[in-house]
């Protein structure tokens, strides 16, 4: 299995020192390669048992994440395949466990309690699997690869497709969302935020408030994006956010990574943003794709977890004289917690923070947490 | 290599070639500011934030998209090898192939490995040049492409320097090495290029008259940090090859093609924007690069992110990184202070105090210990109640019970100093050489050993109570050399400038010393270095007056030599038919081997051309042969460089009054407006100068003929007026007013 591993190295590697080098930035992008390089390693790997498929994969995550732990999408994504082709492992060899039937249905308290339970189809299977699919078979290694691999591609080719298609799906219902003559605030440069009001424009005359989410000043990209699309939009700076909020109908926001307790990390601002939603009780409302849900409680503890980037945004390297006396602190992303947060809208239907949880346990297996 | 240019196959796309792009990483740095770290491992070896400067340089190419580095080291190159094959450069995957080239022990500088570089055949296409000591995060393959992209239109800009704007104070700018950039705002063509050291400080920049009459708006520039990144094409190896006297990249080179009038290539420079680079070319910049990567400016190259090292470090608030794969154990009743970086396996004591310090991994510090802008390496020992200030102590040392190590000191690997050792500010110590000998290669080098072992035989003049009872240390003395090269950076005063732990108040107490004469004038410096851009105007005019009349001087004093010279010169190139073009570079050559204003040669050889018209009797036929010796050689004047047709008109007048073909002025001034070498503008111009009438001359012939030529030119704007038409009247005319 190690040379197994040896063989798409080269393909592993190069992903993970662009994402180190940070030459791959923005969770959709990361995603997206993270798939095209599992596609490869799939695609080439020889295995002769599902563990075996698993371990490769896996290895292939944790390189990955260890590479840049703060692109969270490239985690949820490998967790998101191996979820996917345990289902499709599990159709194939015609095994029928607890799981098929709670996963149609509707979810309970008492059934997440049972779901929340490792699987335990694993000893079972080697009697079953003999019909279909053969594991370990001595004589022909190969044999298990080469019936499951179209499967294999196929689930990830699932998972892609979701993932090329998240704004659209994130996008469909924002009619829904966002009211006649509405005015609406929000911040930075998402795509999918963007995608969102866009889509909404389509039906709805409503007015856009933009913050310009110094230091990057993403937001007047945005501004120029959205008023080019028709939608009546104001640039204001930051500073402003809170006296303006008394005019806002609805505040949507982008987000990096949502958490397992339903609070997210969001671009600088987006706490102002929050908090001032919260003292005006204005309703906030946050747009992201399902690959951006991350089985982690308490990321918010680990002080670097912001992502401190480069202090020349917030002080020009040319202020020589100040650059020996100050210490700059240029977060990139903003902790806000769940109860600033009234709804998620995602491509999996909208949620509140305090269900999260359970998107996640749908999402994922358990044992894919730690990769 | 296959994926990575597939990989990067958008952008190859764009550039149309598939070429790989290379870089050459010079890891030897040619000086010995770092001695006596540096005394057993090479300088790119030494860790900064506790990683090889190597590994920084590396990352910072590999940033740039490079697929091929070639590492020229000449000091402790075994160790560079060994170096980079076990780093996860040589893992597959890496994307960048890194060859070391062993180059000979006789390259002293980095011109000598430019012409091994050119011997070898490295590079096939256009390459990145860097120092081996680079911390960078800029996007050098913007800047290959803005150089490939010039490249399409002018073959002449063979070289781009990267530099970054900075502000005169900040701290990542070299004091001992800050060189004045004039530069075309519009092109950012690099017109000219001054070096200036701290000792000795310049008064005034030299910037030659062309560059500010030739460019519509200039920029001089003393605010940039030169990164020491260069954009080269494969030209230059070759370049450094026929000047086999260029020694430094910047100082030779770069001032060598810029002043040169024979290379006519040119130097462009790109001011970085966006992104960080510097070169930790002395202790006061590791001091300051070190700094700079802990406060994140070098982001995504920080500790806790795209770290170079091996270890991985958790970042937390006020900068402060804690090994997380091998977690230093750090006392509950320490303290660690801001922007400070503390290796694996580091112990920490009670009650010990670290600030903005980086400390290597399995590092002790002991108990109440006080390190305050310190940088400890691998595997050294603090003992109790000791005190670190601004020092750079090397790896294995230990530093016992009760020290202190005062600001400014570098202390070598292996060191044993104290208990209670009290170390002077900018003390150096080292082990001896002697016992070590063995195991590290002596014969590395025989003329560092040399110096090594004046070092040695000096200590019974040293007092080495300081050190402690325990102490293991040989001291090196600071004392200045008996051959000090003013013109080079590594002089004594200046080098003074670039330690660690060196400011302003430091330089102050310094002046007590014996040198009482120059430190006066250093304080001078220190006092107006502020306002010292504003005062830059001023010192150049000053400065291009003295150099002009300095120049008269120089001229008229090898005139005569020079004037037989220039005679001999064109005789041949007449007599043998030569091009104007083939003359015209053997002047140059000539003008620049006796060093002679360009107007000497203007005037011998306007005076050559007119002696060179044989007087014939027949007007007509004179006429021809005037005609046709000025549109065979009348392009010379302007080829010989500066071309300023007013001045030639002048010099015409000049000679041809103390000439025998006085008669012919007319004639040669018209065929000169035929041919192109003048225009009527400047016939105007010329005649409306004062000293054109000669009546600032003495009385007599001479007078009496310029006035003579006046009055023709007078005549012949006159014609020029009249709008006619015809050449022959023109010179009719002519002929009649000078009969």
């Amino acid at each position: 299995m190690q040379a197994e591993r040896g063989q798409h190295h080269r393909s592993v590697e190069v992903l993970a020192s662009k994402l180190r080098r940070r030459q791959i930035v923005g969770s959709r992008t990361a995603a997206l390669e993270t798939l095209v390089v599992l596609r490869q390693v799939v695609s080439r790997a020889r295995f002769s048992n599902f563990e075996q498929l698993v371990e490769i994969i896996r290895g292939v995550g944790r390189r990955l994440v260890e590479a840049q732990p703060k692109e969270h999408s490239v985690g949820n994504t490998v967790r998101k395949v191996l979820h996917h082709i345990r289902e499709e492992y599990q159709t194939a060899v015609g095994q029928t466990g607890p799981q098929a039937g709670t996963s149609t249905s509707g979810f309970s308290i008492s059934k997440f309690v049972l779901q929340g339970q490792p699987r335990r189809h694993v000893p079972a299977q080697k009697t079953e699997v003999k019909t279909t699919l053969k594991e370990d078979d001595p004589e022909d290694p190969d044999s298990f690869s080469k019936g499951l691999k179209p499967v294999l591609m196929e689930a990830i080719q699932d998972v892609l497709d979701e993932l090329e298609t998240v704004y659209d799906n994130v996008s469909k219902n924002a009619r829904d969302h966002i009211h006649p003559d509405e005015i609406i605030l929000t911040l930075g440069r998402s795509k999918t935020v963007e995608t969102f009001l866009k889509t909404a424009a389509h039906n709805r005359h409503y007015t856009v408030i933009v913050a310009e989410t110094g230091p990057s000043y993403d937001g007047r990209e945005m501004a120029k994006s959205l008023s080019s699309a028709g939608i009546s939009t104001f640039l204001v700076p930051d500073s402003s956010i809170f006296s303006l909020m008394s005019r806002v109908n609805k505040v949507i926001l982008g987000a990096h990574v949502i958490l397992a307790n339903g609070g997210m990390f969001a671009i600088t601002g987006s706490l102002i943003a929050a908090t001032a939603a919260k003292a005006h009780s204005t309703p906030v409302v946050v747009c992201a794709g399902q690959f951006k849900l991350t089985p982690l409680w308490n990321l918010y503890h680990e002080y670097g977890a912001v992502d401190f980037g480069n202090p020349s945004d917030v002080l020009g390297f040319n202020e020589g004289e100040l650059v020996n006396k100050v210490d700059v602190v240029n977060p990139y992303y903003d902790y806000v917690a769940p109860e600033f947060i009234d709804a998620y809208i995602t491509n999996d239907g909208d949620h509140p923070p305090s269900s999260i949880y359970r998107l996640l346990k749908e999402t994922y297996d358990d044992e894919d947490n730690e990769l | 290599m296959a994926s990575k240019n597939a990989a990067s196959g958008k952008e190859k796309l764009i550039d149309e070639e598939q070429e790989i792009l290379q870089a050459v990483v010079l890891a030897d740095s040619w000086n010995r500011r770092f001695r006596p770290l540096t005394t057993k491992k090479p300088r790119c070896l030494l860790p900064i934030c506790n990683a090889p400067l190597l590994d920084w340089t590396f990352e910072s190419l590999a940033l740039a998209g490079v697929q091929e580095v070639f590492v020229i080291c000449r000091s402790y190159s075994e160790q560079i090898k060994d170096a980079i094959k076990k780093s996860k450069w040589s893992r597959t995957g890496s994307g960048m192939k890194i060859v070391p080239i062993m180059t000979a022990k006789e390259t002293y500088s980095a011109g000598d490995a430019m012409r091994d570089i050119y011997t070898r055949g490295l590079v096939t296409g256009d390459f990145i040049l860097v120092q081996g000591d680079l911390v960078s995060n800029i996007q050098i393959d913007e800047v290959v492409r803005v150089h490939k992209e010039r490249r399409k239109t002018n073959k002449d800009a063979i070289l781009t320097m990267v530099v970054k704007e900075a502000g005169v104070q900040h701290r990542t700018r070299s004091r001992g090495d800050s060189p004045i950039f004039v530069v075309d705002s519009e092109t950012s063509e690099c017109l000219h290029y001054e070096p200036s050291f701290a000792f000795p400080k310049k008064q005034h920049a030299n910037i030659p008259r062309e560059v500010l009459a030739e460019h519509k708006e200039v920029e001089i520039r003393y605010d940039l940090i030169d990164c020491g990144i260069d954009v080269c094409s494969f030209e230059v190896p070759s370049l450094f090859q026929d000047n086999f006297d260029y020694l430094d990249m910047r100082r030779d080179f770069v001032h060598g093609v810029l002043t040169s009038d024979l290379l006519m290539k040119n130097i462009h420079v790109f001011v970085a924007k966006d992104g960080y680079a510097a070169r930790v070319q002395d202790t006061r910049s590791y001091e300051s690069i070190s700094k700079d990567i802990l406060s994140r400016w070098t982001f995504p190259l920080v500790p806790d992110d795209n770290y170079p090292g091996s270890e991985r470090y958790q970042h937390t608030g006020g900068n402060q990184y804690v090994a997380k794969t091998h977690p230093a154990t750090i006392s509950r009743t320490a303290k660690i202070g801001r922007n400070t970086l503390i290796g694996a396996s580091t112990r920490i004591h009670d009650n010990a105090e670290i600030i903005a310090s980086v400390i290597g991994p399995n590092c002790t510090i002991g108990a109440g210990s006080v390190i305050e802008n310190a940088y400890i390496f691998e595997g050294t020992t603090v003992g109790a109640e000791c005190r670190v200030t601004r020092s750079i102590v090397g790896s294995g040392v230990e530093i016992r019970d009760g020290s202190t190590v005062e600001r400014g000191s570098l202390i070598g690997d292996g060191v044993v100093i104290g208990p209670g050792a009290k170390l002077k500010p900018f003390e150096r110590l080292s082990v001896p050489w002697k016992a070590p000998a063995s195991t590290a290669g002596s014969d590395e080098d025989e003329d560092e050993d040399s110096d090594i072992e004046d070092i040695e035989a000096s200590q019974d003049t040293v007092d080495k109570a300081s050190l402690g009872p325990e102490s293991n240390a040989i001291v090196w003395i600071d004392k200045p050399p008996e051959d000090d090269d003013l013109d080079s950076p590594e002089n004594y005063n200046n080098l003074k400038y670039m330690r660690l732990g060196e400011d302003d108040v430091t330089l102050d107490v310094h002046h007590s010393d014996k040198d009482t004469e120059s430190v006066v004038s250093e304080e001078q410096q220190l006092q107006d270095s502020s306002d010292e851009e504003d005062n830059y105007d001023d010192h150049t005019d000053a400065e291009s007056v003295v150099s002009l009349s300095k120049d008269t001087q120089g001229g008229l004093m090898a005139d005569k030599e020079f004037r037989s010279e220039v005679n001999q010169s064109l005789e041949r190139a007449f007599a043998e038919g030569h091009s104007v073009d083939n003359a015209a570079v053997e002047l140059k050559t000539l003008r620049m081997a006796s060093n002679v204003p360009l107007i000497r040669v203007k005037e011998a050889v306007v005076a050559a051309i007119v002696e060179k018209i044989p007087v014939l009797e027949g007007a007509a036929e004179q006429r021809t042969e005037v005609n046709k010796t000025i549109a065979r050689w009348g392009q010379l004047i302007n080829k010989i460089g500066g071309v300023d047709p007013v001045e030639t008109i002048s010099l015409l007048q000049r000679h041809i009054s103390t000439s025998a073909r006085m008669s012919l002025f007319g004639q040669i001034l018209a065929a000169f407006y035929q041919s192109d070498v003048v225009e009527e503008d400047d016939i105007r111009a010329w005649h409306s100068l004062s000293t054109s009438q000669g009546i600032d001359l003495p009385l007599g012939e001479e007078r009496e003929n310029m006035g003579k030529a006046w009055i023709v030119g007078a005549l012949m704007i006159h014609q020029l007026d009249q709008q006619s038409d015809s050449e022959e009247e023109e010179s009719d005319e002519d002929e009649e007013a000078s009969d």
